[in-house]
């Protein structure tokens, strides 16, 4: 283990090019584990609303109903 | 809970004639080009059929289809296979040429309609929330993007004085 910066920054920047080359179907993979997990912290913090909400963009501000 | 069957649903309710061009966008989008970003929802842009020239299909057909099918109703999302779904509609001319010069990827067997990378970048710089910020610079420092198709979407939709600001905030050392 390092504690140089520019190391640890370049290899941050490895890991996340590999994870950007990776099959399209097992990024998607990870996306699904990507958010069971946050659904799961997120329902072990009892200050949260059951309903987890993002910013909505501008483009949702339209009404298309 | 599974995103791949999002995409094959919706593939079957294409084939199936309830919506005509649609394409994936957001978080969701931009992994197709990046690194996995954790994200709540599935953002799908399409271009509603219309009646007449002053009204617009709503999205009804497009719950009806789906509820007949067992997906459920979560506030303005309908859940399909664990994920919400939002169906937006691409009314702006940005939304607009996004939908009509997406791409189609395979995952695995299934085609997929996704924005193109460029696209996908203009609209975040539009968009200007903090995390779209984010999302911009990972396509920047990734090298996902096609400069000059890049640079002539800005132009098209009036957002090069934005991007020059975002370059000046966050690409000029």
């Amino acid at each position: 283990m390092s504690f140089d910066l520019q190391k640890m920054l370049e290899s941050k920047r490895a890991f996340r090019r590999k994870l950007s080359s990776l099959p399209v179907a097992e990024k998607l993979r990870m996306l699904d584990d990507l958010r069971e997990r946050a659904l799961a912290i997120r329902a072990a913090s009892p200050a949260r609303a059951a309903t987890v909400r993002e910013e909505p963009p501008p483009y949702r501000k339209i009404d298309n109903q | 809970m599974r995103i791949r069957e999002v995409i094959e649903t919706i593939n079957r309710m294409q084939a199936d004639g309830v919506i005509d061009r649609y394409a994936i966008g957001g978080a969701v989008g931009a992994t197709f080009y990046l690194e996995p970003v954790s994200t709540l929802d599935v953002d799908i842009f399409t271009a509603f059929r219309a009646q007449s020239k002053e009204s617009l299909v709503g999205l009804e057909p497009i719950f009806d289809y789906l509820k007949a099918r067992g997906c459920s109703m979560q506030g303005e999302f309908i859940v399909i296979a664990g994920w919400p779904v939002q169906f937006l509609p691409a009314t702006t001319p940005l939304l607009e040429e996004a939908l009509r010069d997406s791409v189609t990827i395979d995952v695995s067997g299934v085609p997929a309609h996704v924005f193109t990378a460029e696209h996908l970048a203009a609209i975040a710089l539009q968009n200007g929330r903090a995390k779209d910020k984010a999302r911009l610079l990972q396509f920047v420092e990734a090298g996902a993007l096609d400069a000059e198709r890049f640079q002539s979407i800005l132009a098209r939709h009036d957002l090069i004085d934005t991007w020059k600001r975002f370059e000046k905030q966050f690409l000029t050392p």
